[in-house]
């Protein structure tokens, strides 16, 4: 990654040309990261920033690490055992990856949401509530406030707003996909992390997802894992390549895709890929 | 979206640092918590064994090795030995086994490759409440139904044609009692046959379609598929079932108690009446009015407990086999 | 030359598949044999139950105490007994058991230790009911000095405990990867996760498993038979012998008087269609449960 590749501002005429100011802050980076799982080197020196509010993308073929990176963010990979981090995760400069950083401060400050939409198995507001009432005693006309507040961000209030108190396993997979990431957004966090967020879902519902995410970049930090180019190439200010393990290429989506500085990235984005 | 929400935060993050600590200790407590239950498990077993081989000590102590081979059983004159009992358990079981193999056998390929779909559903969950009724039942209905057949009908009729036998003769001869080790044998049958059926059923189960699917296309019939493909395929997961289908004959303790007989005699014939070790127990427990007497009852328990631990493990082991070979492929 | 040969081996042939034939449809004849034998059985003794326990069912078999030899009287205490020490059992395993289910799943999924006492605890789910009953009986009537209700609570839920273990570890494996991610990137505690999200993902199959437990051990005699022993009185005391129906069903179904084996079989009855109806109620909760999985 170079500085000059950083700060160039595209005026490229595609939909997905987003202005790219020069200022854009890093809110996450990480440095000469690297991944351990079984003793299998999966991520190689990985330097990457997640902008501020801007949406990055990861691109890559299957078993490149672009999952892998995104789940360091906020320590998800901890959970199950014999997976190593080595390096060091910043976010607004502090080290994440140190034991001393509280989880939960980490985990209330960077959401995240999966590939397949994981509703929790009670009703629509409860799966809202429940986070929420775990960080904070709030009254009752308070805590309503704030699940209709995240589900309107999720831009999922007014298909379930007659329903709240059913299950919310009873959603289409688009709308329970919206629920998770409106229970992300209920903590109020700063980072959104998405992997892959739309690959159990159709066309149209894959639509509302994208466009919940160019929303929502105007308040949070958002990076999201794809196995699309074209998401990428739609929804995301920067882009990073990455290929077995190591970031190949990374700068602003418009250069990426249509000046890119890298064979490999250019057999990619082309199709050209093995 | 009127508020911009990365504005107003910070108070839930502050809480969130503060709470962090408290979280982390009770996860350490939960984790803790479920790690003593598990650790409860493990002491079951071990306790069952130790309280056991504790309890019988006096016995061992007392009659030695000889406890095991003895066929003294005289509490007057406390005298205990363990042959009879241990006889008893072995025959009836045995006897189960040559019953239930077979008709399992049957049952399970009936429902996996004989039976029409809609009759699949319908018989195997007959067959899973015949194993959910008490053992108890089977013994009232043991003593009050079916000893009365044997003891009219089946007894005289083995009497007369297969008493006059050489070799086996003697096994068939006998009073016409209908309680005895041939009775108790057919109960436990009875008993273990949707134990054994339902575990070969679930092997035979995971066969591969294109397994059978490839044996059928050379020409083989439902019968050669079965015999030369599914059972081969299957045969730990079979065995395993057998074994935990004779546990299960082993230990059993009511179905047998009420039409065993309690006598404490070795008896060559099958229509004899004779004991086992759970119905020894059963019977005598709560009446043993010596320390010896008693140690002697818990001594045979702890017999009957390593027979059917080894006979379990193996069943386990055969079974786990088998689905380490699932997970192989 | 080579038709003739032909003609010969296709004669053998021929043979052969008739044989095979033949051999193919006794044998699944003979299955077919197999599950009748097996269905003929059940409803003998099915029958056997409903035809004695349905004549000694009387209003007062829920009024009258355990009759002294020879008199009328019903089964209250026994169905009191029974009742009280399946809820203690029930409490005791399945608290226990949930907890050891999530220490295997949640904490020892794939390690030594995890196997191990998975391997234990199959073989505790097997293992002979009366020795479990002689264990309670070295542990605690042993060491109180007399028989209790308490002790055959104990060993009841030795038998409730394994069950629940095996549903609660089984049932929580199934809950996709990604649910517990989820919740814990929110940053939930784990306990919390588990308690509030897994266990109500896994709740129908646990409670399935309960309930198969309770109908285990509605009927379970032989470790009642020296931990609670039997009382012929109303006893709500845990620290005294307590009388349960199995117990009772064996005391007098043994004896020789008949008003005593009517109440046997009317105990008979009243256990079998309770467990009948455990089994059939288990059974629909899961079938539920499925069809709205998928």
């Amino acid at each position: 990654m170079t500085d000059a590749h950083f700060s160039v501002s595209s005026t490229g005429a595609s939909a997905a040309a987003v202005a790219v100011h020069p200022a854009a802050r890093p809110k996450m980076s990480a440095r000469n990261l690297d991944f351990f799982y079984n003793g299998f080197h999966a991520l190689k020196g990985v330097d990457f920033d997640i902008a501020e509010k801007r949406v990055t993308a990861l691109i890559g073929p299957s078993g490149c690490g672009k999952s892998t990176l995104l789940r360091i963010f906020n320590r998800i990979y901890s959970i199950y055992p014999k997976l190593e981090a080595k390096g060091e995760v910043l976010l607004d400069g502090e080290n994440i990856l140190d034991p001393k950083y509280p989880l939960n401060r980490l985990r209330a400050k960077v959401g995240m949401v999966f590939q397949k939409p994981v509703p929790f198995p009670m009703s629509i507001y409860d799966n809202i509530a429940y986070a929420i009432r775990h960080y904070e005693k709030l009254p009752r006309s308070e805590l309503d406030a704030r699940v209709e507040l995240a589900l309107t961000q999720g831009a999922l209030w007014g298909e379930v707003k007659d329903k709240l108190k059913q299950s919310a396993l009873g959603l289409s997979g688009g709308q329970q996909q919206r629920l998770c990431i409106a229970r992300a957004i209920a903590l109020r966090p700063e980072v959104i992390l998405l992997d892959e967020p739309t690959s159990a879902l159709d066309p149209i519902a894959t639509g509302k997802i994208e466009q919940l995410i160019s929303e929502l970049k105007d308040h949070y930090t958002i990076a999201i894992v794809t196995h699309n180019m074209q998401q990428a190439a739609r929804c995301s200010d920067y882009t990073a390549f990455m290929y077995l393990g190591e970031l190949v290429e990374f700068g602003a989506t418009e250069m990426l895709f249509t000046k890119p500085s890298k064979k490999q990235t250019e057999d990619y984005i082309t199709g050209r890929f093995g | 979206m009127a508020a911009s929400p990365t504005t107003a935060i910070p108070a839930s993050v502050v809480d969130a640092g503060r709470r962090a600590g408290s979280d982390a200790r009770a996860d350490g407590a939960f984790r803790w918590f479920v790690a003593a239950a598990a650790f409860i498990v493990l002491c079951a077993l071990a306790g069952t064994a130790f309280s056991m081989l504790w309890g019988g000590r006096e016995a061992f102590a007392t009659f030695g090795p000889g406890f095991l081979t003895s066929t003294d059983w005289d509490p007057v004159n406390h005298k205990f030995g363990a042959l009879v009992p241990i006889y008893g358990t072995l025959v009836t079981a045995a006897i189960a086994m040559l019953i239930a193999v077979p008709v399992s056998f049957g049952i399970a390929l009936f429902l996996t490759e004989v039976a029409p779909n809609w009759l699949r559903g319908p018989v195997s969950a007959a067959i899973e409440l015949l194993a959910g009724i008490p053992s108890i039942i089977y013994g009232m209905w043991g003593l009050f139904v079916f000893v009365p057949i044997m003891g009219e009908y089946v007894v005289p009729w083995l009497n007369d044609h297969l008493g006059p036998l050489p070799l086996i003769g003697s096994l068939f001869s006998g009073p016409p009692l209908g309680i005895g080790m041939l009775t108790a044998g057919i109960v436990l049958a009875i008993m273990v046959i949707p134990f054994i059926s339902s575990v070969m059923r679930e092997v035979f189960l995971t066969v591969p379609t294109r397994l059978k699917e490839s044996a059928y296309a050379l020409g083989s019939t439902t019968w050669e598929v079965v015999w030369d493909i599914v059972l081969p395929y299957t045969r730990s997961g079979v065995i395993g079932g057998i074994f935990l289908g004779l546990g299960r004959a082993l230990g059993e303790t009511m179905a047998v108690t009420f039409v065993l007989g309690n006598t404490h005699r070795l008896a060559a014939s099958l229509l004899e009446p004779g004991n086992s070790i759970a119905a020894t127990i059963a019977n005598e427990f709560a009446e043993a009015d010596s320390d010896l007497y008693r140690s002697s009852l818990i001594a045979i328990g702890f017999v009957l407990f390593i027979v059917t631990f080894i006979v379990l493990a193996a069943a386990k082991l055969m079974l786990r086999r088998l689905s380490r070979q699932e997970g192989a492929k | 030359m080579t038709t003739s040969s032909d003609t010969g081996s296709r004669a053998v042939a021929d043979r052969l598949y008739r044989k095979r034939r033949l051999i193919n449809g006794f044998n699944l004849l003979a299955s077919g044999a197999c599950a009748v034998f097996g269905l003929f059985w059940l409803v003998w003794i099915l029958w056997t139950t409903l035809r004695h326990g349905i004549a000694a069912i009387k209003p007062s078999l829920f009024t009258q105490m355990t009759p002294p030899p020879g008199a009328e009287g019903g089964l209250a205490n026994a169905l009191f007994g029974s009742l009280l020490m399946n809820l203690m059992a029930i409490l005791i395993g399945t608290v226990i058991g949930i907890a050891a289910g999530t220490y295997l799943s949640e904490f020892a999924r794939k390690k030594p230790l995890g196997e191990v006492i998975r391997f234990v605890n199959d073989i505790l789910l097997s293992a002979p009911s009366i020795v479990l009953g002689l264990f309670i009986y070295t542990l605690v009537v042993r060491q109180m000095g007399h028989f209790s209700a308490l002790a055959g609570a104990l060993a009841l839920s030795l038998i409730v405990l394994p069950v629940v273990v095996r549903t609660t570890d089984e049932m929580l494996q199934l809950v996709p990867s990604q649910m517990r991610e989820a919740a814990l990137s929110l940053g939930v505690p784990q306990w919390k996760v588990t308690v509030q999200v897994l266990y109500r993902s896994a709740l129908p199959g646990i409670v399935t498993g309960v309930l198969l437990a309770l109908a285990r051990i509605s009927g379970e005699t032989a470790p009642l038979l020296f931990t609670a022993l039997n009382n012929q009185y109303w006893s709500t005391d845990v620290t005294q012998p307590m009388a349960s129906v199995p117990v009772v069903m064996f005391q007098y179904a043994m004896s020789p008087y008949e008003s005593w084996q009517s109440l046997a079989w009317a105990g008979a009855f009243v256990v079998t269609v309770f467990v009948l109806l455990l089994s059939v109620l288990s059974r629909t909760i899961l079938i539920r449960n499925k069809v709205s999985h998928d």
